[in-house]
């Protein structure tokens, strides 16, 4: 039997949320993202995207793979209009389109909404979405809510946590 | 590029025929980097590279590849399958130390992809309350509500309008092609007096269905009211049953508190409807409008569920979570799904406890899905499913579960956690009843749904000083943790 870390009610295995108090059993609850002290994050800000750096073009852009440089993790981004990247916290009904529990992102300092990545024309945009960390392109702190352009092999920093940028036509 | 349908291009490319184009395109590439005359990975003949390119060129192009759908279809070639069906675990490993443990099973059922089902005429009537509460707001909104109906119908659609008290009359009779302007001038003229005798007007409303019902239609009542009924209930019950055996459905819209919520909730369900809440008057437009708008993509009705399972597997509980969260009764080993619309996913999940098995892959149950899919003309259309998973000897690492099944459960949980507070208080269990309601309030604030939660707060707060909870507060809190939208994006960023 396992037990709820939050009521102690027992359940048997297998079971996914505390009939009790409703707490999702596998973690216990809510998964606070824990501020990182200043020095471990980098201080220069990026420039954020102005139009003309769009190329307007209608075609779909090569499929965008974001490569987790620590675990070597290779994602392919699902084809969607928006992509959300975070951490998932079933507890609070939140289910992020790339979730970076599995790559450290907890410690890492991840956002359970960290940030998302959206196309425009055949140009692939990141905009940080108010995460406690930070986002950072190649070293820079992306400024909240302002969209920004990735680039094949751009550094994207969530946290702590590194990926790849890997944009080309397979 | 020439379409060959003698070429099942779905089997060269290795997909099914609901494959989204991602799919497809995936499975071109890697199939193209291994058969392409330069690739020093495979000796295969070039034969096969141009296969899997004509296939693709076909497929990727979504009106070439229905065109080809429907010439294999004509040709009685390609898979028989009209529906989608899907179904996924929480795990697919079990440890097979474990006495008994819990597995979960959320099915997704839509029409096959690249398949278009003709529209169905309605076969609509609506039964309005005219009892004298309904004076004022509600009445007006729900003739207001009518008239925007009567509007959008289309001239194949029918239509029959019926409003009760004590006894009920017969606004408009059931037809169709109706006369717009003169069907609104009646509706218009409807006032309100007396009591309400809800058997009365359902009988009267099924009578007119009854006159235009055929397979070829969506035959559906809508009921509209805001009071009980006395003494009839059973008959109510009685008459859904009887309606939904001949697939006519009934939506059970509530106005306001007073009404019997268990009464509506059963109606709806035995005729595989829907109830709904209705807070206050001005929504009675949009959620009437948004239901008749559904029933006219109806794409498959009658859908069954027949799980068997094998010795040692057991249903502990079933929910619908799409369209409408409910709790999923089965009668004698059978699930009635309802209606599946051709915009709206059915997606249900099914918990079942699973016994001791020694380690290997067992089979835990078949699973046999029924519809008539009258919009394409195909009755009796079955599905059948086996659900297998391996049993470990040694506890595995956890799995990590899909984020459907969770927002799925995350939902069911607090519906669940609700309905037994309410039990507690029905048992007179008070102390109970409160403790369980303040929990539920802290899960629904964890979740960002603060009015809800605060709803909850008030009705536990009142219930432990020894009150009443109001009805009110029952009622928001049974329809609205049922319309949960866990998908909501919050501004809650750590």
């Amino acid at each position: 039997m396992i037990e709820c870390p939050s009521c102690g009610r027992k359940h048997r295995p297998g079971t996914l949320f505390c009939s009790e108090c409703g707490v999702y059993l596998p973690t216990g609850g809510p998964l606070r993202t824990e501020p990182l002290p200043d020095e471990e994050l980098p201080a220069s800000r990026a420039n954020p995207w102005v139009s003309e750096q769009v190329e307007e073009e209608r075609a779909a852009p090569a499929p965008l793979h974001l490569k987790v440089l620590a675990t070597e993790r290779q994602i392919r981004l699902p084809s969607a209009a928006e992509v959300h990247v975070g951490r998932l916290d079933a507890a609070h009904g939140i289910f992020p389109d790339l979730d970076l529990t599995a790559d450290g992102g907890l410690e890492g300092g991840v956002s359970r909404r960290h940030c998302k990545i959206h196309q425009r024309g055949a140009t692939y945009l990141v905009e940080d979405v108010g995460s406690a960390n930070g986002t950072f392109l190649n070293g820079q702190r992306l400024t909240p809510y302002l969209p920004h352009v990735l680039k094949d092999e751009d550094e994207l920093q969530l946290g702590t946590i590194k990926l790849q940028v890997v944009l080309q036509e397979e | 590029m020439s379409i060959d349908i003698e070429q099942d291009y779905y089997d060269i490319l290795g997909v099914s025929q609901s494959a989204t184009d991602e799919e497809i395109r995936s499975a071109y590439r890697a199939l193209a980097r291994r058969y392409h005359p330069d690739s020093r990975t495979e000796n295969a003949p070039t034969t096969l590279f141009h296969e899997v390119q004509a296939a693709y060129a076909v497929l990727s192009d979504s009106q070439q590849r229905r065109a080809y759908d429907r010439q294999r279809a004509k040709a009685g070639l390609g898979e028989k399958a009209v529906l989608f069906w899907d179904i996924r675990l929480s795990q697919s490993q079990l440890c097979s130390r474990h006495e008994e443990q819990m597995l979960y099973l959320l099915m997704e059922v839509r029409p096959a992809a690249a398949i278009q089902g003709e529209r169905l005429p309605l076969n609509l009537c609506l039964v309005i309350d005219r009892s004298t509460s309904m004076q004022g707001a509600r009445l007006d909104n729900v003739k207001g509500a009518a008239h925007q109906i009567i509007d959008e119908l289309r001239d194949d659609d029918m239509l029959a309008v019926v409003t009760f008290n004590d006894r009920a009359e017969v606004v408009l009779p059931s037809r169709s092609s109706i006369d717009r302007a003169r069907a609104k001038a009646q509706v218009s003229t409807v006032w309100a007096s007396g009591g309400t005798e809800i058997l009365k007007g359902i009988q009267a409303g099924l009578s007119e269905i009854e006159r235009n019902h055929s397979e070829r239609v969506t035959s559906h009542l809508i009921l509209l009211t805001d009071g009980q009924t006395y003494g009839d209930e059973k008959e109510c019950v009685a008459e859904a049953r009887q309606a939904g055996a001949r697939r006519i459905g009934i939506t059970a819209m509530g106005i306001g508190e007073d009404w019997n919520d268990v009464l509506l909730d059963e109606v709806a369900a035995q005729s595989g409807g829907t109830s709904a809440y209705i807070a206050s008057p001005a929504q009675v437009r949009t959620l009437l409008q948004k239901r008749v708008r559904g029933l006219g993509t109806v794409f498959a009705q009658g859908l069954t569920l027949k799980p068997r399972f094998t010795e040692g597997v057991w249903m502990e509980s079933a929910f619908c979570v799409l369209p409408y969260l409910d709790r999923l009764k089965s009668e004698g080993g059978v699930i009635s799904l309802g209606t599946l619309q051709a915009d709206a996913p059915l997606t249900a999940v099914l918990e079942v406890g699973v016994a001791k098995r020694s380690p290997g892959e067992h089979r835990l149950m078949q699973l046999e899905l029924t519809a008539d899919v009258q919009s394409l003309g195909r009755v009796g259309e079955m599905l059948r499913r086996d659900v297998s998973v391996t049993f470990t000897p040694e506890e595995t690492s956890p799995e990590t579960v899909e984020p459907a099944i969770l927002s799925a459960l995350t939902k069911i949980t607090v519906y669940r956690m609700q309905e037994r507070a309410w039990d507690s208080l029905d048992d007179g269990n008070v102390e109970e009843a409160s403790r369980q309601l303040e929990m539920i309030a802290t899960r629904l604030f964890d979740l960002g749904e603060s009015r809800l939660a605060r709803a909850a707060m008030l009705e536990a707060g009142r219930i432990a000083k020894g009150g009443a909870p109001t009805d009110k507060g029952r009622k928001e809190l049974k329809y609205g943790t049922r319309g949960l939208t866990i998908a909501s994006r919050r501004r809650s960023h750590d």
